[in-house]
């Protein structure tokens, strides 16, 4: 009983470890594109696509702690 | 104490919401909504498309054209470039189905299809297929596969690229079902239990009497409204990102180099 409560709550823990690191690499990635849209804002279109794209990369890492919380 | 059993009795209540039990023979709940998006996805499209004119006046036209043309020229011009015109349909369809998905939630009392992993894996899964598909045509099979790692590397390093990116591939599937899932999945749950918090201060006001205890749910209600405006922006947002990364893999599957 005890050990199952230990295992599922260390598998919350490990997301959250796996959580910090796409947490700066997307907060990075906004402030680059804020930077950059305030210095030429017509590109701010562009910008935001690529952003969304970076993000999508950083994120996936978290994603797949988020679903090896579950499975595991 | 009693407030405390209610809130266990509501969470319990919550978290049973969510499973896909049968509505009636093999039909679930989700099943059930997402036969419902497919039918007022159809009505909203149709109806637009029957009152095509070259200056519309009508204000659900406009806005029905003004979405077809988000489509068209944030994902496809911006995203595919050249040749887009072939992905838009597809594109579009996505695009509006999803949103309608992640919008019906929203009402209380109804649910979001995309809010199971069976439905998001299955759009992830034709995203999938499709680019892939692309990518093939373009190029023919081995084409494809060596265009997975990108050209101008060192001869050595190629095949230690080329897994890795292959590895990567394979995860978009993942990424883009679990994405659309665990947002509107957590999005709802957070509602959820805002809205639960708010009924247990009101019900244990109303068992003891006292005005006192139910202020913390004015506080719990403020939280929910504003996690409910979160909600239809993560809900546009979700759309326009599983769209947009759809847009990305063609353009990477197809474009020459």
């Amino acid at each position: 009983m005890e050990t199952t409560l230990i295992i599922s709550a260390l598998k919350v823990v490990g997301y959250g470890l796996g959580a910090i690191g796409p947490g700066i690499g997307i907060g990075i990635a906004a402030y680059g594109v804020n930077v950059a849209t305030a210095r030429q804002p017509e590109l701010a279109g562009r910008l935001f696509t690529n952003f969304i794209i970076g993000a999508a990369l950083a994120e996936a890492l978290a994603l797949i702690g988020f679903v090896l919380a579950f499975i595991m | 104490m009693d407030a405390l059993e209610a809130l266990k009795e509501g969470a319990d209540h919550l978290s049973r919401s969510f499973n896909s039990g049968f509505v009636f023979g093999p039909v679930t709940q989700y099943t059930l909504w997402l036969a419902i998006v497919f039918v007022v996805v159809l009505l909203v499209v149709l109806t637009a498309a029957k009152k095509l004119e070259l200056v519309p006046n009508n204000k659900f036209v406009n806005m029905v054209e003004y979405g077809y043309d988000f489509v068209c020229s944030d994902m496809g011009e911006n995203a595919i470039g050249h040749g887009y015109k072939q992905h838009i349909p597809f594109l579009a369809t996505l695009f509006f189905f999803i949103l309608i998905a992640n919008f019906i939630g929203l009402v209380p009392g109804f649910k979001t299809p995309t809010g199971t992993l069976s439905i998001t894996w299955a759009l992830a899964l034709i995203s999938f297929i499709y680019f892939n598909y692309y990518g093939i045509k373009a190029k023919g099979g081995l084409g494809y596969l060596k265009s997975i790692a990108p050209s101008g590397l060192p001869v050595g390093m190629v095949p230690i690229i080329w897994f890795f990116e292959l590895i990567s591939l394979v995860l978009r599937l993942l990424t883009l079902a679990v994405r659309l899932y665990g947002n509107m999945f957590a999005g709802h749950m957070v509602l959820g239990i805002f809205a639960l918090a708010t009924s247990v201060f009101i019900q244990a006001a109303i068992q003891n009497m006292s005005i006192a205890t139910a202020l913390p749910s004015i506080g719990w209600f403020a939280l929910l409204v504003a996690m409910y405006a979160l909600e239809t922006l993560v809900a546009f947002l979700q759309a326009y990102v599983f769209t947009i990364l759809s847009a990305v893999y063609v353009s990477l599957a197809t474009s020459e180099h």
